[in-house]
């Protein structure tokens, strides 16, 4: 039809006289449509048949909460977790304090230590104040938390024998407590008669939820038991006695994020040609370890095993040291004392996924550098002639008795069960270490020290607590962290095939968290921490799941490239043609209107 | 004084028996090495490392020798009994022994060979298997878990040697075995190569070999767990030809590059035995010199066998001033040759092209068989040989079992005359691999036997080539073993000290592998798929563009206008000219009148001026979608 209009006119042609029209301007017949519908048609057929096709390339995305993710890691962030604990001071001795102000001043203390910064896994802070005056009588703040009975505790009694009687009988006493919501911990300050203990001041904290803190005229240094009171509870019951700043420790929880922990224990034998020894840590295991494993059982799902291996010399050097009769190794030398080629610890066919391990190390120097002790920066010899890496375990290096080598062929000797509860001691101390404690048995702030009392099992119950409060904060910000990055992941890569699978990861992931929340706002301190394992366990699963690792998703140049050869030209034919129907359409209807308006004229 | 002594000794035995009261029986290490000169002037090193542990109460998890990797498998998979072998290069069974322990435990196929019996129900077998070649693949650096589809593995009934319905057996003939699947598993001895005889391996001296196999066999036994590790090398000794026909000399320091300086501390025995076979005058080589050889070290013992000789010697002695390096200097050129199984089995392919094909497996008699069948079976008065035959076919070569022909001595025979029994489990497409097991009985005096099986070639999808498709498709070896026909070491002396001599006294099946077969598939050639979509598209879219363009023609229009345009000049020509035009960028220079010509121009300009817009347009969008990602 160009070729029509393009023609060159040949002559010049003189409208209204002739009857017959010219076919280049005018036309006497009705132009048709067939050809124009018919293209039409398949213009409108090809253009209907297009989101079938790209409902057919789609490819499946199980539809992921992408809000309510958002939703967890904004509350996360904007509003710490904070877990109810009740703090119970209990005044014996005091004349005339007014337990109303007694609190009041308390709650200042605390709310100055804990500051403004909120930490995560910290207490929400309910205080109560009984005071029993000398002659027993009692007055306690409303509303009470504790069914303390007036007078059980005798002022000049309290104090007497063990510690550890102190904290049993304060056990049966504070019994009754059921704490409200959330644990209750107990401070109780006996002001003792004058005279009996000069001027010290005793501070204890026990092994359950207590402690006590003695001395006589305490009334006169009023304002400084105060302190103390509020140091024990917020220092000490609610940060477990760790320093202040802190708080990058809870990034290094050493359980994996399946909330399993393996600890590989390995007596390693440097030079199997001097001595051999081995030990029987099966029986260890039983004694020792597990009532530990047990203690931390809501924490996380310990395993125990063990190994001894030979030849695994250190891959750092030692030098003699004449005044001490042994060889040193410096802290300086320390990180390169591992030696990842000779040792090798191996990883576990016990720990499966992602549990974490843990590596204990005993390590029996070789002759050649027998008795090896550790030198501190401040010159002196380690006690414990161990230390921690954190994250991987700890090493332990321990001399045999007799540093003279065997005769001719070395016999295997076994380490004897004394020395072998030492090594197990310092072990736990690191594995306390490791999980951010002091292993020293107090703790000393500008008020004054506090004596600690260890626990048999490793851990003493407040520690425990406040292990599962870092720990649940732990996993939902790790929680959160995994879900944010799985989701930007997902929509940064919309051509992603993401499985229903991961959709019902995610979804019980969240509902874990939920819960974990919602447990911690209750108090329940080992079901939140249980569910925040799981949430966390359930987000890695989904970011690992082994469909979003694989490479091969639908990507739109593949997209492009199948069906670009098919369409590109088809639709170039088809909508040229629409085109031009259309154009050649107009142009012989305005002829035909010339035509008939010319006719009319005419 | 004595008083006091007493109560102290007793107290301190005491002390001793508590610490070592706990567990009885310990667990045990013992390492050996044993070096057998070949008829063909090499050298044979086979490693034998032994660790036992006792049944524990621990459940594994508190381990002093024994390794902790294994034992937590074991715990894990719970695996009865397990083989794992790396081989490269192929038994030479004519000359280096068919039918003696040594060849029938240690020649392994080529490649990884791994098979395990499991302790769980039977619906979990499957299940064990494909957790076991995981843990293994990441335990030995190697790609067992390729082992994990159920296209690459069988479970075979009897023709295996060891009948048990929760046996698996797989093999992979093309890993590649080299030096970082043998440190994992020298991981697994206490002293690693560090000491004792496994510093022998130097790693350059082990590969230089004409074979190496490595092998771990693990087993639960009633005092617990068994885990055998060995390692059998044959090493060309450097020599230089002197003239005379001599067996080449080597010490252990030449063979290897380095000498034990002593034992490992934490083996229970340690000891290096030379076998030596086919001597003159076997009475005679207790001595340490004799006129056939010398040897540089006073063997402690000497055992003699029905047709060798054993020295055993022990490292204990050796130090590091004083190393051992045992060496064995011919004097006499000596000629013998080794055991050889009842028969010797090859396997090649017929037919050709990439269509169909047919495997056969040829059974030829060697020297050494009268003297075996006619003390072995005597059947009905006929002297009868049994070979059983066990063959894994993967899905893609299509085995038509019933053009199974068996000839006998180039006569073809009826089946059932000489197959006694089979079993055959065929493949499935993807699914699946297919198995087959005959036993054959033979006829003593046979010279030959050749089987042949006809199939046809599978297509595989395109995702299931491998990377090098173009090199071929590996059969896995067939197995043929001998089950009348024992191989053991036949010691008057009680050996049960020594692991090594005590395992070679026991009977074990003689068997062999053969050749692993090399198919070329079909490969297509792998951008086709989208050559294919192109050239379909195109001829789609020019079907589709000129049917459109048929629907919309005038025909009485187009006539009309040929008509009137047939005075003009030829369209041809015109076409050219416009042509070129349009490549100069000038008008069409055109005979006609000057207004009609500019409006031309004008006309095709901006057509023009369309047409590269349109590329430009389609070029730039193309850009954009290509560089958004």
């Amino acid at each position: 039809m160009e070729e029509t209009s393009d023609h060159p006119n040949p002559t010049t042609s003189t409208p209204g006289t002739t009857p017959e029209p010219d076919p280049k301007t005018m036309r006497s017949s009705k132009p048709g449509l067939k050809r124009l519908l018919i293209t039409t048609t398949v213009l409108f057929s090809f253009l209907s048949g297009l989101p079938f096709l790209w409902k057919s390339v789609e490819i499946y995305r199980s539809q992921l909460p992408f809000h309510d993710i958002d939703s967890l890691s904004d509350q996360i962030k904007s509003t710490p977790l904070r877990f109810p604990c009740t703090f119970h001071a209990l005044f014996i001795g005091f004349r005339s304090n007014d337990p109303d102000q007694l609190r009041s001043e308390i709650q200042d203390g605390v709310n100055q230590l804990t500051g403004e910064s909120s930490q995560c896994g910290s207490c929400n802070v309910s205080i109560s104040v009984t005071v029993q005056s000398p002659d027993e009588l009692c007055s306690e703040t409303f509303p009470s938390t504790c069914s303390y009975r007036c007078g059980v505790i005798k002022r000049d009694a309290f104090g007497g024998g063990l510690d550890d009687e102190v904290d049993e009988s304060l056990d049966d006493v504070f019994g009754g407590c059921s704490g409200g919501i959330g644990k209750m911990y107990s401070v109780v300050v006996v002001n003792k008669e004058e005279g009996d203990g000069g001027d010290e001041v005793k501070a204890v904290v026990g092994k359950r939820r207590h402690a006590w803190i003695v001395g006589s005229g305490l009334e006169e240094r009023y304002g400084e038991v105060v302190g103390r009171v509020s140091e024990v509870f917020v220092k000490v019951f609610m940060n477990g006695g760790r320093e202040e700043g802190d708080s990058i420790r809870g990034e290094f929880m050493p359980v994996g994020s399946d909330g399993r922990l393996v600890l590989s224990f390995s007596l390693l034998n440097s030079n199997p040609r001097d001595w051999i020894y081995d030990w029987d840590f099966q029986r260890i295991d039983e004694g020792l370890l597990a009532p530990v494993t047990k203690a931390l059982a809501p924490i996380a799902d310990i395993s125990v095993e063990s190994q001894v291996l030979y030849h695994t010399p250190k891959s750092s050097f030692s030098s003699w040291d004449e005044k001490l009769q042994s060889y040193i190794f410096r802290t300086s030398d320390l990180p390169f004392f591992v030696n990842s080629n000779e040792w090798h610890l191996d990883t576990s066919a016990g720990a499966s996924g992602r549990s974490k391990i843990l590596q204990f190390v005993v390590y029996i120097p070789s002759g050649k550098e027998c008795p090896l002790h550790l030198q501190l920066p401040n010159g002196e010899i380690s006690k414990t002639n161990g230390f921690i890496s954190p994250m991987w375990g700890s090493v332990i290096v321990w001399n045999p008795r007799n540093c003279d080598k065997d005769s001719e062929s070395p016999s295997r000797n076994m380490i004897s069960p004394q020395d072998l509860e030492q090594i197990v001691e310092v072990f736990l101390g690191q594995f306390r270490q490791l999980f951010g404690f002091k292993s020293e048995a107090i703790y000393t702030s500008e008020l004054g020290s506090y004596k600690i009392l260890p626990s048999e099992r490793g851990f003493t119950e407040w520690e425990l607590d406040v292990l599962s409060r870092k720990h649940t904060c732990f996993n939902l910000h790790s929680c959160a962290t995994t879900l944010g990055s799985l989701s930007r992941l997902v929509q940064s890569l919309p051509r992603m095939i993401i499985k229903d699978e991961i959709g019902e990861q995610v979804k019980y992931s969240l509902k874990a968290a939920k819960l974990a929340q919602s447990n911690a706002s209750l108090g329940g301190y080992s079901s939140s921490a249980s569910s925040s394992r799981e949430a966390r366990s359930l987000a890695e699963n989904a970011f690992f799941h082994p469909s979003i690792m694989s490479v091969s998703y639908f990507s739109y140049e593949h997209c492009f490239a199948v069906y670009s050869p098919f369409f590109l030209p088809v639709a170039g034919h088809v909508v040229l043609a629409a085109l031009r129907e259309w154009k050649r359409y107009k142009q012989e209807k305005a002829k035909y209107l010339t035509w008939l308006t010319r006719k009319k004229t005419a | 004084m004595a008083r006091t002594v007493i109560p102290l000794l007793i107290l301190q035995s005491f002390l001793l028996a508590i610490a070592f009261g706990s567990n009885e029986v310990e667990e045990e290490f013992s390492e050996s090495l044993l070096l057998k000169p070949l008829p063909d002037r090499k050298v044979l090193a086979h490693f034998h490392f032994e660790n036992r542990a006792p049944p524990s109460n621990s459940h594994g998890r508190h381990h002093h020798l024994f390794p902790k990797a294994i034992s937590q498998l074991v715990q894990k998979f719970r695996v009865k009994e397990m083989e794992l072998s790396f081989t490269q290069g192929r038994w030479n069974h004519e000359h280096w022994g068919g039918s003696d322990t040594l060849s029938s435990m240690n020649a392994k196929p080529v490649g990884v060979e791994l098979w395990a019996v499991f302790d769980v129900p039977r619906s979990e077998v499957d299940t064990s298997w494909k957790n076991l070649t995981h843990a293994l693949s990441g335990l030995f650096c190697a790609s067992i878990n390729f082992l994990e589809s159920s296209t690459s593995y069988a479970a075979p009934t009897w023709g295996f040697g060891r009948s048990s319905d929760k046996l698996r057996y797989g093999s992979l003939p093309r890993e590649a075995v080299c030096t970082e699947n043998l440190t994992p598993w020298l991981k697994l001895l206490p002293c690693r190569d560090k000491d004792g005889i496994s510093a022998l391996m130097n790693r350059p001296s082990v590969y230089r070999g004409f074979y190496h196999s490595q092998r771990l066999h693990l087993s639960m036994v009633d005092s617990g767990m068994l885990l055998e590790q060995s390692l059998t090398v044959v090493l060309q000794p450097d020599t230089v030809y002197d003239g005379k026909d001599l067996q080449p000399s080597w010490s252990l320091s030449s063979l290897f590059g380095r000498k034990v300086v002593g034992k490992c501390v934490l083996a229970k025995s340690s000891n290096v035995y030379l076998q030596m076979e086919g001597l003159a005058h076997p009475e005679a080589h207790t001595l340490l010199k004799n006129e056939e050889f010398e040897l540089s070290i006073k063997p402690d013992r000497t055992l003699r066998e029905t047709s060798s000789v054993l020295f055993i010697f022990d490292i204990d002695k050796s130090s590091d001033s004083e190393p051992f390096d045992l060496s064995l200097t011919w004097k006499l050129p000596s000629k013998w040759s080794c055991q050889q199984a009842p028969l010797h089995a090859s396997r090649f392919l017929m037919g050709s092209g990439n269509e169909r094909g047919a495997i056969a497996i040829l059974l030829k008699a060697t020297e050494s068989q009268d003297k075996l069948s006619g003390k072995d079976i005597t059947n009905g008065g006929h002297c009868r040989v049994k070979a059983n035959v066990f063959q894994i076919f993967p899905w893609y070569v299509k085995v038509y079992y019933h053009t199974l022909q068996i000839f006998v001595d180039q006569q073809q025979n009826t089946s059932s005359e000489v197959l006694k029994k089979i079993n055959v489990s065929p493949s499935a497409d993807k699914m699946s691999s297919g198995m087959m097991e005959m036993m054959l009985e033979l006829p003593c005096e046979v010279k030959s036997v050749a089987i042949s099986i006809e199939y046809d070639k599978g297509f595989l999808h395109i995702d299931e080539y491998p990377p090098d498709a173009n090199q071929g498709f590996d059969i896995p070896s067939a197995l043929i073993s001998f089950p009348d026909h024992h191989a053991s070491l036949d010691f008057k002396e009680e050996l049960s000290t020594l692991p090594l001599l005590s395992k070679f006294k026991d009977k074990s099946l003689v068997r062999s592998y053969t050749e692993v077969l090399l198919v070329p598939l079909t490969t297509p050639d792998f951008s086709m798929p989208y050559n294919v979509i192109t050239i379909t598209c195109t001829v789609f879219a020019l079907y589709f563009g000129s049917l459109l363009n048929a629907l919309r023609r005038r025909i009485g229009e187009e006539e009309r206008f040929l008509k009137s345009k047939g005075k003009k000049t030829g369209g041809l020509k015109q076409l050219l000219s416009r042509f070129t035009a349009k490549i100069r960028g000038r008008p069409v220079e055109s005979p006609s009148s000057e207004p009609t010509a500019a409006a031309q121009s004008s006309v095709l300009s901006s057509k023009l001026l369309f047409k590269i817009i349109l590329v430009a347009g389609v070029a730039a969008a193309w850009q954009y979608f290509s560089t958004d990602k």
